[in-house]
């Protein structure tokens, strides 16, 4: 009797939970259909959904109209090396914070938290001024540290808190047994740290890949990356809706791929990085 | 390995003390690369520290009682942190404090488009921010962002926005969690779909709903209609009585997946035991939520809407691409962005984003004291 109701009312879940996940997913999957289908086809009333003559017509236009490739390697040159140099800044200053508390670990945490209270706005153009100075404007190099910098804070506050949920006294039998700092923070506490790490990787590689504020503003046509190249089909007055569906299937098959293979450590970097 | 030396050299300068428990594996270094081994070969009875390292007359001097060796080691941590911490503080000033500044400094002078490069630019005071003039005739003018009925339009936007897009992202946050927490089929399948708005950027997002929303083609409005909720097409994005409707839409479909996993990452936290008791008393689910599990998730609902309610409070991306020119949802960072951008001027759109800055801190410390939010996550 009770194992009957719990099977319907798991029934009910899988309906619901299904129903809600589709709903949230729709826009997407209706961008991925639009752009394989013709102009025509994708201003048609009624809406097409499925019957409709799959195209991969738009693909090559886009293709054509700007070279994908240049974007896509740019925006994998970019998130990762802005995340793995933030991972080699951030490691040990949150070894620092985690297992050398002070005073002063709490005013840290809330300078960090205040960088997410600029406005990007206000810090663009002293960043933009730096930049010509430096004549780093439209260089993969600038970039690369202006994305590793605003993602700085959050790598080190999620390495943070998975550093602090490893029990100090293994660091402590470690140095016992004679580890040095190196070997304590390299081989003991990496190893031990890794799902935390990983997470913190994969979240981040997406923050540095989805980052189109400053990408678009500091890039013109070298550094560009896929952000830009999606804002580059900006007029929706011209009706070209398969093609822009296209342009921005494009744009996010990475992520979704990427995102597909790693759902599970990015929940669990979503959730316990930033909740606890 | 490259930077051991380096990193003990500067160490050595600093303390003036020696490196006990460095490199440890190889118990003897070869041809003195180990710190403190003042000699290659020495045989016999040398003193050693605890590492089983062979000590120089400085070890032996600091390390000779436990208790010495313990503070030793202590004084080496705290350093090491001071260390690891400094990059990253000075990158956080890069990033942080000195745009800041300038930005600020900004805001005090008449810079535009052609003197801000060559430093031209004029210290005016607060004549951005609240000027008064007199005329010949004696007329009192007040000039200047604050007397400014575009920034005040902009400030109303950002709150309204604010306030209803966290509230809104925090209820069906909290509902699309219950939701994931229960047991069913295909879960990852379904947490990876629910993720994914929030893990595309908003460029894409906002020409995606930009199209959806439109209102001859878009399939909203053929949805709406099909089922009767609406009588003819709504020009979402353009008309003003909807436009901040619109944004608000995208702003809740990008954001609530983040939400529920925050919430999510909550509710896995509370242990089940605390339901089966309330199962064992009898006591209504309704009760059960209200009664634990909504005060057990409170701690990470306040990090969250914090979180959240910091980005809303400077949205720009998504107003600018799905709305730009619009006065309905005109916030402020995408008035100062206007300024600068349109107007060349430097002077009064640093005015803006340092007033922002600073109803953003404001925010922030109120809602840190008035919440009891504990940011370092440490249960005190």
């Amino acid at each position: 009797m009770a194992r009957a109701v719990t099977k319907q009312r798991k029934t009910l879940n899988t309906l619901v939970a299904w129903a809600v996940g589709l709903l949230i997913f729709f826009p997407i999957l209706w961008t991925i259909l639009t752009s394989f289908k013709t102009e025509a086809q994708a201003i048609n009333d009624p809406p097409l959904f499925l019957f409709f003559d799959w195209t991969l017509e738009n693909y090559g236009v886009v293709q054509e109209r700007s070279d994908y490739m240049r974007f896509l390697w740019n925006s994998i040159i970019l998130a990762g090396g802005s995340t793995l140099l933030g991972i080699l800044v951030a490691v040990p200053a949150a070894w620092s914070m985690a297992f050398v508390p002070s005073k002063r670990t709490k005013d840290i945490l809330l300078w960090m938290l205040s960088t997410k209270m600029l406005p990007a706005v206000g810090v663009l153009y002293p960043i933009y001024l730096l930049f010509i100075e430096l004549g780093l404007l439209d260089s993969r190099v600038g970039l690369t540290i202006v994305l590793m910098l605003i993602n700085l804070p959050i790598i080190v506050w999620m390495l943070y808190t998975y550093f602090r949920e490893i029990p100090g006294e293994i660091l402590e039998a470690a140095r016992m047994d004679g580890a040095s700092l190196r070997e304590e923070i390299l081989y003991v506490l990496t190893p031990m740290a890794i799902p935390g790490i990983a997470s913190t990787i994969l979240l981040n590689f997406i923050l540095a890949w989805n980052e189109a504020f400053w990408t678009l503003n500091l890039t013109a046509a070298k550094a560009a990356p896929l952000t830009a190249f999606i804002a580059s089909y900006s007029s929706p007055e011209g009706l070209f809706y398969a093609k822009l569906s296209a342009a921005s299937t494009m744009a996010i098959a990475p992520i979704l791929i990427l995102g597909w293979f790693s759902q599970k450590q990015l929940v669990r970097g979503l959730t316990f990085g930033a909740v606890k | 390995m490259k930077a051991q030396p380096t990193r003990w050299l500067i160490w050595k300068w600093i303390s003036k003390t020696c490196w006990s428990n460095s490199s440890t594996l190889k118990k003897i270094a070869p041809g003195g690369a180990t710190p403190g081994a003042t000699s290659g070969t020495v045989y016999g009875k040398v003193p050693k520290n605890w590492s089983g390292e062979i000590m120089s007359s400085t070890d032996v001097g600091t390390a000779r009682t436990a208790r010495g060796r313990e503070l030793n080691l202590q004084q080496q941590r705290v350093r090491a942190a001071y260390m690891f911490l400094i990059p990253m503080l000075v990158m956080l000033a890069v990033v942080a404090a000195w745009p800041l500044f300038r930005s600020i400094s900004f805001s005090f002078t008449d810079a535009s488009a052609n003197t801000i490069f060559n430093g031209q630019s004029e210290w005016i005071g607060f004549e951005n921010y609240l000027e008064r003039r007199v005329r010949s005739n004696g007329e009192v003018r007040w000039r200047g962002i604050l007397a400014d009925g575009d920034w005040w339009n902009a400030v109303w936007n950002t709150v309204r926005f604010s306030l209803i897009s966290v509230s809104l992202e925090t209820f069906f946050g909290l509902l699309v969690a219950l939701v994931l927490n229960a047991e069913f089929k295909g879960r990852g399948l379904v947490r990876a779909a629910i993720l994914i708005p929030w893990a595309i950027p908003t460029v894409v997002s906002a020409r995606m709903w930009g199209w959806m929303l439109n209102d001859q083609f878009g399939i909203i409005n053929h949805l709406m209609m099909s089922i009767g909720l609406i009588d003819q097409p709504i020009a979402w994005t353009a008309s003003s009585d909807t436009s901040m409707i619109a944004v608000l839409i995208v702003d809740v479909w990008k954001t609530t997946p983040f939400m529920a996993l925050l919430i999510l990452a909550g509710l896995q936290l509370i242990p089940r035991d605390m339901y089966e008791a309330a199962k064992i008393d009898g006591v209504h689910p309704v009760r059960v939520f209200f009664k634990i599990t909504l005060p057990l998730l409170r701690p990470a609902i306040m990090v969250a809407v914090i979180f959240r309610a910091l980005d809303a409070l400077r949205i720009f991306d998504l107003i600018y691409l799905l709305t730009p020119q619009s006065d309905a949802t005109v916030t402020m960072s995408v008035l100062s962005y206007r300024e600068i951008q349109q107007f060349g001027d430097y002077g009064e759109g640093s005015a803006m984003s340092t007033l922002l800055f600073f109803i953003i801190t404001l925010f922030v410390l109120l809602y840190i004291k008035l919440g009891k939010v504990d940011l370092s996550g440490e249960k005190s």
